[in-house]
């Protein structure tokens, strides 16, 4: 069984970390009377929203009646949970609503389900507790102001320090110091983290320690990528970055393209596995399956060759390219939207396919056309590349 | 002047669908069209570029419609447009007054359809269905197999077939006359060789010849043939063979980015250039490039598809 499952606590005293929030959500309870705006608990993942609740509630003697996000698809759906317990007391004692992943509600597309969710608030006969990750989102705002917010913090890691001995202590596990640090400062101030951790390191595996949230900017990324010993290392340096997933392609893709001392062969080599992930990438925009993206440093980590020495590049091209692309093209641009239409050419069909023939006539004389003096510069400037 | 008075391929697009060459399977139903219009379905025009399309449309939007044709007709550019957000709002702007004068409906001549990704004309369904009351849709596509199906069943389909190179000389020969340009045979057989039946290209091409010392003959030809930007294409090949990966990527670099041509434009010049050469190794660099057309079909970056495709063939090119 999974420790995180296996050590929830069994009461409130057995938490761990938010004392003082704690305490203030007991009272809320305690004082509930019909009319008392629901309670919202806002903080990040793994510090006890959830075991918070439902502990308050079995120690109050309220049944919980839980929703989650997945639930809230359509009003009557939502209508036929909440119904029965909207009026009086069960045979369980009186009801307690709990809606977990409040933030995630909104975010789908069901209106019904959220407008259902913010009449609950209003009208609530018995209390209600919402959890969230954040309060941010504009989302987020018609709840935050019907509610109480009580806020969850991270949990301190001397606090995670001693609960973690107590847990390895009661499994009769003993792990390293060194490792014991580890795994406090991977997990971040998350109750859950840290024990799926520990739990691993116990039963001898070693996972990756690195987690999705990174540390590294794309250079610093991107760079240790080409400077690891092995593929493994170059992964392990991908999974670290930080940002879109799209900076790690083009970051590895401007990266070889801008390489100078590179063989041809080998170079092929490493495009195919950037080419690879980026076709990964664009099927995965395109049906939205972001499962798919669990294999994307995986395929990009076939890029990797050992002691090429690569320097990161941000441009996949050279500076007067880049500025080629910036001016002339933005100009093109201008030009063909105010004369391609007379041709009932798109854009590009105007730039490739009759701008040239237009300027070669202007410049050998046979044709004169009036433009707008903007484009003046453009049309000077792409007839001077014509042969 | 104006360029659409300079330019011959304007001064020559056929102004009704009775002028245009070629397409007589095409242009007989269009015509009972224009004899009794309610019976118009909203159509959907494929076919290989510059063979007429877009002509066809805008002259049968003419004779339906008579003189207040520009007033009832929206040309959209299915490449110009940024996003199928930017298409619904000028379609509902378009369609949501009864038109002008006395005609039965107005048109919406959607071209280059078969660039809008399939959610795009997913939501143009819609906005076909919400249009149908006072609009037709005229659908424009060169690839029908990247339209939808719900929408290719909604229209149409009339496929547009390659003009025959005689037609194609005729008309040449036809402009060149009352243009009083200088021309021989020869030239206007060179310019159809060069615009592998594309009669946009052929007609640019001409002018440009004419413009030279010596008018329309076979050496001003080839040369006029070679201003298009897809011409390009050629040295990108050659480069990209003799190893040369980085400056033909800085070419494939500039036709997309500063030009603005497609990735699928690319390739599709590619794979003509291989067939115009004669490689020993020619199957293998279609299989090169037809790789690469599928990464980018399925969503890929045509930037990072095209640099990986030219490493490709230019390793294949050292081996």
């Amino acid at each position: 069984m999974m420790w995180s499952e296996s050590y929830r606590p069994k009461s409130i005293g057995e938490m761990v970390g938010n004392e003082k929030v704690r305490a203030e959500l007991a009272t809320w309870l305690a004082t509930w009377k019909k009319g008392t705006k629901p309670a919202l608990i806002v903080g990040p993942p793994g510090t006890g929203k959830t075991t918070m609740a439902t502990l308050l509630a079995s120690q109050f003697g309220y049944s919980v009646v839980g929703i989650n996000a997945s639930d809230v698809r359509s009003k009557s759906r939502l209508n036929e949970i909440l119904e029965p317990v909207m009026g009086n007391a069960g045979l369980a004692g009186p009801a307690l609503i709990f809606v977990d992943e409040a933030d995630g509600i909104h975010g789908r597309s069901d209106y019904g389900g959220a407008g259902a969710l913010s009449l609950i608030l209003k009208q609530a006969t018995v209390p209600v507790i919402l959890a969230a990750n954040s309060d941010a989102s504009d989302k987020m705002r018609a709840i935050v102001k019907a509610s109480t917010v009580f806020r969850f913090g991270k949990v301190p890691p001397r606090l995670l320090g001693v609960y973690l001995k107590e847990i390895l202590g009661r499994q009769g596990v003993t792990i390293g110091p060194g490792t014991i640090i580890n795994i406090i400062s991977e997990s971040r101030g998350d109750i859950r983290a840290m024990f799926n951790l520990a739990q691993s390191f116990a039963h001898g595996f070693s996972p990756e320690v690195a987690r999705t949230e990174g540390y590294k900017t794309p250079e610093e990324a991107i760079t240790a990528f080409f400077g690891a010993g092995s593929r493994d290392e170059a992964r392990r340096a991908l999974e670290s970055m930080r940002g879109d997933i799209r900076e790690k392609i083009s970051g590895i893709y401007s990266s070889i393209a801008s390489a100078k001392t590179l063989d041809l062969r080998r170079a092929a080599k490493m495009m195919r596995a950037v080419s690879d992930a980026d076709m990964l990438h664009g099927r995965i925009m395109r049906t939205q399956q972001w499962r798919l993206l669990r294999y994307l440093d995986a395929l990009l980590a076939s890029a990797f060759e050992p002691k090429l020495g690569i320097p990161y590049s941000k441009f996949s091209v050279s500076w007067p390219l880049l500025n080629r692309i910036r001016w002339d093209g933005n100009a093109i641009k201008a030009f063909a939207e105010s004369v391609g239409p007379h041709l009932h050419a798109s854009r590009s069909e105007f730039a490739v396919l009759h701008m040239p023939y237009i300027l070669a006539c202007i410049k050998l004389g046979a044709a004169e056309i009036d433009v707008e003096d903007e484009h003046a510069d453009i049309i000077k400037k792409e007839s001077e590349r014509i042969k | 002047m104006a360029v659409q008075g300079v330019m011959w391929v304007e001064k020559y697009r056929p102004r009704t669908l009775g002028d245009m060459v070629g397409q007589e399977n095409v242009l007989g139903s269009l015509l009972a069209f224009v004899k009794k219009p309610a019976d118009m379905p909203h159509l959907l025009f494929t076919g290989s570029p510059g063979i007429g399309k877009t002509t066809a449309a805008v002259c049968l939007s003419r004779s339906i419609l008579g003189d207040s044709w520009r007033d009832n007709t929206l040309e959209l550019n299915a490449s110009d447009e940024r996003g199928i957000g930017m298409v619904r709002e000028r379609i509902k702007k378009f369609s949501k007054f009864v038109g002008i004068g006395d005609i039965p409906f107005k048109v919406i001549i959607l071209d280059e359809a078969d660039e809008m990704t399939a959610d795009a004309q997913t939501a143009l369904r819609r906005i076909i269905e919400d249009a149908a009351a006072y609009c037709r849709f005229i659908i424009i596509a060169n690839n029908i197999s990247k339209i939808i199906a719900p929408i290719q069943s909604r229209c149409a389909v009339f496929r547009f077939t390659s003009v025959p190179k005689e037609c194609v000389t005729e008309r040449l020969a036809e402009i060149a006359k009352s243009e009083k340009a200088k021309f021989v045979s020869e030239g206007i057989d060179t310019i159809y060789e060069y615009s592998n039946g594309d009669l946009r290209h052929a007609i640019n091409t001409m002018q440009a010849a004419a413009a030279l010392d010596g008018g329309i003959n076979k050496a001003n030809a080839k040369k006029a043939a070679g201003i298009t930007k897809s011409s390009a294409v050629d040295e990108i090949l050659k480069l990209a063979l003799a190893g040369k990966v980085a400056q033909a990527r800085d070419s494939v670099i500039e036709l997309l980015r500063v030009y603005g041509m497609s990735g699928a434009d690319i390739l599709r010049n590619l794979n003509m250039a291989v067939n115009r050469a004669s490689y020993d190794n020619a199957i293998d660099i279609v299989r090169i490039i037809s790789e690469y057309d599928y990464r980018i079909l399925v969503g890929a970056s045509p930037e990072i598809q095209l640099s990986a495709m030219l490493y490709e063939l230019g390793a294949l090119g050292s081996k």
